[in-house]
């Protein structure tokens, strides 16, 4: 070890040490390592340690090795080619970070301008925020040179490609490059033959390049676990476990159901990959949640089953005189209230049924209420306060989102004013303010139980709270950008999300780990669906595309193209038949799930290879569209009709 | 896969001149060309970032559009102050200008007044948000209704129409179950031109009965409903050429038997095709235009001449006419070019009848004062002439009298105009005479009455309290949404009359030409639904008067979300003499601009 090089570490701890403000260590340890303060001064020498760029490498031959590396892959066999092709990206947004970094602003340009428009399609987007810095102080808290400074860029490669570039870099001995690739680059190696270009192309495009292997080994509970029985006779209920919503109590009594009804009866038997019902500690339910969720049964019973023969009809809300001013809307599970978010901050709620929207009577009022009476929650409820729609005024900033608790008391939003409210459909006031976040508020899901909900932001975290807490449960941070959507998977024990690094990542509620990366997308993504039976993820955004990934092992199924436009909303049938995707192109799409899922499953499936990828409109039943009105939200009621949100935009026409 | 080249990488940053200007403008005169170049640098760098910030916000707004606030966000996420009073309600283009060698982008800044501010005590509260359903698809079938776009785009009508080859048979799409599974591989295909089936269904069939049936009925109420269902439905075009037999034929068989009424009807559904934005008209003008045309310049098209208004008739139809060459004239069928001509040659013909004169002039005055002044001026003496003999002489008949006096109106209604234009002050009367022979001494009169009149303004100045025509708007409004020919000769007519006086009231004692109308919806219509809260609509009118009318009526936006503004289809003062100086000759223009209608209405 070169006593010079063990300086610059030290001086760069020591550095770390006093920025943090610790005084104390900082002087035991100079006093340790005999270490005077004016040693340290050698400021550049010390972030270059801090940052991993070193300035060595004369900055011309940076042109030349990256130009000896493009010959050498492209004078390699053509299997081992695009494998060898992956690394051509990483190593020019290294060499040209390294470039800017040492204050070689002009050769970087130039190495950019020479290299940049040849790369794939999907890093251009990448490559041109790169070009915007050009010198060191701009690399300073840029969110995508801090993500390429600070994590490896992940390359999958099979052993024989691997050891192909092993030789040709120990042969060649080209310093600069052989510093890239040890820095920065991960090989994550497989057996078997070397991937072509299409299937490479399909799963890459992330910030941080591929998914390792290892991201995608956990085993992952996406069955859907047995209903347990509801209780519909008002059997005595303790008024005071409900109190205690955390308290974990996983053991329902299985009560003898009731021979009358047969909807309860019938109940496939559980799942294998379903989770223990205890995974998720979630409050009991409660008598009203029992009868609510009887009726939904009920409904559901007379469900129609959606097939090619039998499509939905699609009954569309249109939001008029909301040229650009909304920013999401969401349904209730029973399609009863919609729930529209605008850019002045302002929520409404809008009844679709003929029940209008009540409040609670006033307190004193509420005293004369019989609480003993079978229907106290409806006489609890001012007759004569109904409205049509209602205005919830609190945020200050565009509200992003909106979701409403499966109870429909409850309705949270969040917004760019960095808050999460929780507002009580009952009173019609804000109940709490979740303050957590620091940046603006992209996304807010309840879960499918309630209770849970789960918030992504600008600040690149997602976040899981409980409705009776103030601070979040666990914070879920990993991905390389904003983390712009979440969805709760079906079993409510893991929430999925998709960010602007165009990684979807599923998390685990009780580690609070990553169990599944999954790599494909080309841009940011918008929207998340879970299929019904909780084993495929749909997720598609800024580039136009559906990717249908299958939860199993994390692979990219099909890719579903289409659409013209930004995708915002995708939504499964209840059935689980059919999907439907829509977005700003006006235009809605029904796409073939069974077909999908028919075909995915009769494949034998190559746990380490992704499974080619089903592309094209092979499954595109029907497209439909609107008069000049984006798409902001798609729902299919119990019974399987299927409920549009547009937005007319009169500015279009 | 788009193409990259290097310039869209690195975009462009701000040059040392810029930055220079900018410092100046703050103070700072004498900037190193160092200082500047660094200062660009940087900027552009932050410039940038706070664009690309600004679009994630754009994004999560669920819109294609950065919008000043979402830079607002973006800053304020970087703890900068947003830029305060960029916030507008309209779009802001932006301007172009060279000169000097120099280009220049910017955006434009109106001048307010501030009277306009003051007098405006109540300003428009923003429409309410509101929500409508509809259906999008039933069982997987999007049916055809004003809501939903058209089966058939336009430029797919046009294409068809324009090369029948491309006219695919019956293909299947939106709404349509996708039929892979019928494509064979490694068939020869042998292109066998389909057969143009023109099959209705029996939806259609009863549609179309219904719908001529109301509109040639004498129920009005159900013909406004049938009229504004052709207006506005979306996928007729497989009734057209049905709908087109129907008004051909009408027309043929009406005219001979001199039917007014009919004829009228048969007009209003040509207009309420032409207004239908999802039709393609093309394929059938040389049906329709004989038809119009028949009902511009036929001898006779009532009963009895002296008493029917069958001027009406006719200038309804010439409006039609130039709407007609509005829409479709191109380089290739030089629609305008013939219909000129042919009325061109009318007026040529010495034994041309009064009432064809009449329907002649009529004609090619809607197509623009340039035909005008080209076409008509020259042969000003010699129509004179002949009217003269009809309204000086003893022996004609009142029927000739009335012809010929409807013309005389015309003429300096249209004239005067042109002439203020090319004519230099002072106008001789003299000169007039010797120039327009007959006609002379009305011109002379029209012109100088005019020229004291104040030159219109061509944009909005201000705002005249509403209340003094509120109580009939409605009635004015009907009047013009239905082009103006249905209340010939009821009450409704005099109505619009008598707001006359004051009309000119404002006009001579301000600078405005504008009326703000209330026009509640109209009841029959299916746009009702649209605005939930029933509050009146209001309605912007705007008057132009004067000679230098252009084709297109400029839009006055005193509101974005709402805006009706109607050009006068000279309507008003044709029938009172002494509106006739006022000389407001414009072209019949009638844009409703407004969101709940653009949506049922457009394409």
């Amino acid at each position: 070890m070169s006593s010079g090089l063990d300086k610059n570490q030290l001086a760069a701890v020591l550095q770390v040490l006093k920025k943090y403000n610790l005084k104390g260590t900082e002087e035991s340890l100079r006093k340790e390592a005999n270490f005077s303060e004016d040693i340290a001064d050698q400021d550049s020498d010390v972030s270059s340690v801090l940052t991993g760029y070193k300035s060595d490498g004369d900055p011309d031959t940076y042109v030349l090795s990256y130009m000896e590396l493009k010959r050498f892959v492209e004078n390699s066999l053509d299997i081992y080619k695009h494998e060898l092709g992956m690394i051509l990206y990483p190593v020019l947004v290294h060499m040209y970070l390294e470039l800017v970094y040492n204050g070689h602003s002009d050769e970087a340009v130039t190495l950019m301008r020479k290299f940049g428009p040849e790369q794939d399609f999907y890093y251009q987007d990448d490559l041109r925020k790169l070009a915007m810095v050009t010198r060191r102080e701009h690399m300073n808290g840029n969110e995508l040179t801090d993500t390429f400074k600070s994590n490896q860029f992940i390359i999958r490669m099979s052993r024989d490609t691997l050891s192909l570039l092993k030789r040709h870099l120990s042969d060649k001995k080209a310093s600069v490059l052989l510093n890239i690739v040890q820095e920065h680059l991960y090989f994550d190696m497989y057996e078997g033959v070397a991937r072509n270009k299409t299937q490479i192309d399909a799963t890459s495009g992330a910030v941080g390049g591929e998914a390792r292997r290892q991201d995608n080994k956990t085993k992952v509970y996406y069955g859907i676990p047995k209903v347990p029985d509801i209780q519909i006779l008002s059997a005595p209920v303790d008024e005071e476990e409900d109190n205690q919503d955390n308290q974990d109590n996983p053991d329902k009594p299985k009560k003898k159901k009731s021979k009358k009804d047969p909807l309860l009866s019938k109940k496939t038997k559980s799942d294998p990959n379903a989770p223990p019902n205890d995974r998720i500690p979630v409050p009991d339910l409660k008598d009203n949640d029992k009868i609510e969720k009887l009726k939904a049964l009920r409904e559901a019973s007379k469900r129609v089953n959606l097939t090619t023969d039998n499509l939905p009809s699609c009954c569309c809300y249109t939001l008029l005189n909301a040229n650009h001013s909304v920013c999401c809307a969401e349904i209730t599970e029973d399609s009863s209230m919609l729930a529209v978010g605008f850019n002045d901050s302002i929520i409404k709620v809008f009844t679709l049924v003929p029940q209008k929207l009540k409040a609670m009577k006033s307190a004193d009022k509420l005293s004369d209420v019989n609480i003993e009476a079978e229907d106290v929650l409806v006489r609890m409820m001012d007759e004569r306060s109904g409205e049509s729609s209602r205005a919830l005024c609190g945020h200050n900033g565009s509200v992003y989102s909106v979701a409403f608790s499966p109870d429909r008391t409850l309705l949270l939003s969040c917004s760019e004013d960095t808050t999460i409210r929780l507002w009580s459909l009952q009173i019609w006031t804000c109940l709490v303010v979740f303050k957590g976040h620091l940046f603006p508020v992209w996304d807010v899901k309840f879960s499918p139980h309630g209770y849970y909900f789960a918030s992504t932001s600008y600040d690149r975290t997602a976040r899981l709270w409980a409705t009776d807490q103030h601070q979040p449960l666990r914070i879920f941070a990993g991905h390389f950008s904003d983390v712009d959507c979440v969805q709760f998977h079906p079993n409510a024990n893991y929430i999925a999300t998709g960010s602007s690094d165009r990684r979807v990542c599923l998390w685990d509620l009780t580690t609070g780990n990553h169990v599944r990366l999954m790599t494909g997308h080309k841009r940011p993504i918008q929207t998340l669906a879970f299929s019904v039976c909780g084993r495929f993820l749909a997720s598609a955004g800024t580039d136009c595309r559906v990717l249908i990934w299958d939860l199993s092992h994390g692979h990219l199924v099909a890719e579903l193209t289409g659409h013209e436009k930004t995708i915002h909303c995708l939504a499964f049938s209840r059935c689980g038949n059919v999907l439907v995707s829509g977005g700003l192109d006006c235009t809605v799409k029904l796409w073939n799930f069974t077909k999908l899922t028919e075909e995915t499953s009769s494949e034998d499936v190559n746990i380490s290879h992704n499974p080619d990828v089903k592309t094209g409109d092979t499954y595109l039943v029907r497209t439909f569209q609107t008069k000049n009105s984006p798409l902001i939200n798609l729902h299919f009621t119990r019974r399987n009709l299927m409920i549009a949100v547009a937005v007319f935009d009169g500015m279009a026409t | 896969m788009s193409k990259v080249n290097e310039s869209d990488l690195y975009g462009t940053n701000f040059s040392i001149e810029s930055i220079k200007v900018m410092a100046e403008s703050i103070g700072i005169n004498s900037l190193q060309d160092e200082a500047a170049k660094d200062l660009a640098e940087d900027i552009s760098f932050r410039l940038k970032h706070v664009v690309q910030d600004a679009a994630k916000f754009m994004n999560h707004s669920k819109r294609i559009k950065l919008l000043q606030s979402d830079v607002d966000a973006a800053l304020r996420v970087r703890n900068v102050e947003p830029q305060y009073g960029f916030y507008s309600n309209e779009p802001l283009p932006f301007r172009f200008a060279s000169g000097g060698g120099r280009e220049l982008h910017f955006i434009e800044e109106k001048e307010v007044d501030l009277g306009d501010l003051l007098n405006n005590l109540n300003p428009k509260a923003p429409l309410e948000v509101s929500l409508r359903s509809h259906w999008l698809c039933i069982d997987g079938i999007q049916p055809t209704i004003p809501e939903n776009p058209p089966p058939v785009a336009k430029a797919v009508q046009k294409l068809e129409s324009v090369d029948p080859i491309n006219k695919k048979p019956m293909k299947e799409t939106a709404g349509k179950p996708s039929t892979g599974k019928q494509k064979l591989k490694n068939v020869e295909t042998v292109q066998i031109k389909q057969l143009a089936t023109h099959e209705l269904s029996v939806e259609q069939q009863l549609y179309y009965k219904e719908i001529t049936e109301a509109c040639v009925g004498s129920d009005e109420a159900r013909r406004a409903e049938a009229l504004q269902s052709l207006s506005s439905d979306p996928g007729l075009h497989e009734m057209l050429p049905r709908m087109c037999t129907f008004i051909i034929e009408g027309v043929r068989v009406n005219v001979v038997q001199n039917n007014l009424a009919l004829l009228i009807y048969l007009m209003r559904m040509v207009k309420a095709l032409l207004d239908n934005q999802s039709l393609y008209l093309e394929k059938y003008l040389h049906e329709l235009i004989p038809s119009v045309t028949t009902c511009i310049v036929s001898k006779q098209l009532c009963m009895r001449p002296e008493l029917d208004n069958h001027w009406a008739l006719r200038d309804f139809a010439s409006r039609l006419m130039s709407q007609i060459c509005k829409n479709f004239n191109t380089s290739t069928n030089n629609i305008q070019t013939r219909i000129t001509r042919m009325f061109t040659n009318a007026l040529s013909n010495d034994k041309i009848a009064l009432s064809s004169l009449y329907g002649a002039l009529q004609g090619l005055s809607e197509l623009g004062p340039e035909v005008t002044r080209i076409f008509i001026l020259p042969r000003i003496r010699m129509i004179g002439m002949k009217i003269e003999s009809h309204l000086e002489g003893n022996l004609i008949s009142n029927n000739d009298r009335t012809a010929a006096g409807h013309i005389k109106q015309l003429l300096v209604k249209i004239i005067a105009p042109v002439l203020k234009s090319i004519r230099n002050a002072p106008d001789n009367l003299e000169d007039y005479k010797q120039d327009y022979g007959y006609m002379g001494i009305s011109l002379h009169g029209a012109v100088v009455k005019a020229r004291t009149q104040p030159t219109p303004v061509s944009t909005l100045a201000a705002s005249v309290p509403t209340n003094t025509i509120t109580p009939v708007g409605q009635t004015v409004a009907r009047t013009m949404t239905s082009s103006g020919i249905i209340q010939q000769g009821n009450p409704q007519r005099t109505i619009v009359m008598s707001q006359q006086p004051q009309r000119i009231a404002t006009q001579q004692n301000q600078q405005q030409k504008v009326l703000f109308m209330n026009q509640r919806s109209q009841p029959s219509s299916s746009l009702q639904q649209f605005s939930q809260s029933n509050a009146p609509t209001t309605t912007v009118v705007k008057l132009v008067s004067g000679s230098q009318v252009s084709n297109q009526p400029k839009f006055i936006q005193s509101q974005p979300t709402k805006l009706v503004m109607v050009s006068n289809p000279g309507g008003f003062s044709q029938q009172s003499p002494g509106t006739q100086t006022q000389s407001n000759i414009v072209k019949p223009n009638f844009i409703v601009h407004k969101n709940i209608e653009d949506f049922s209405d457009l394409g």
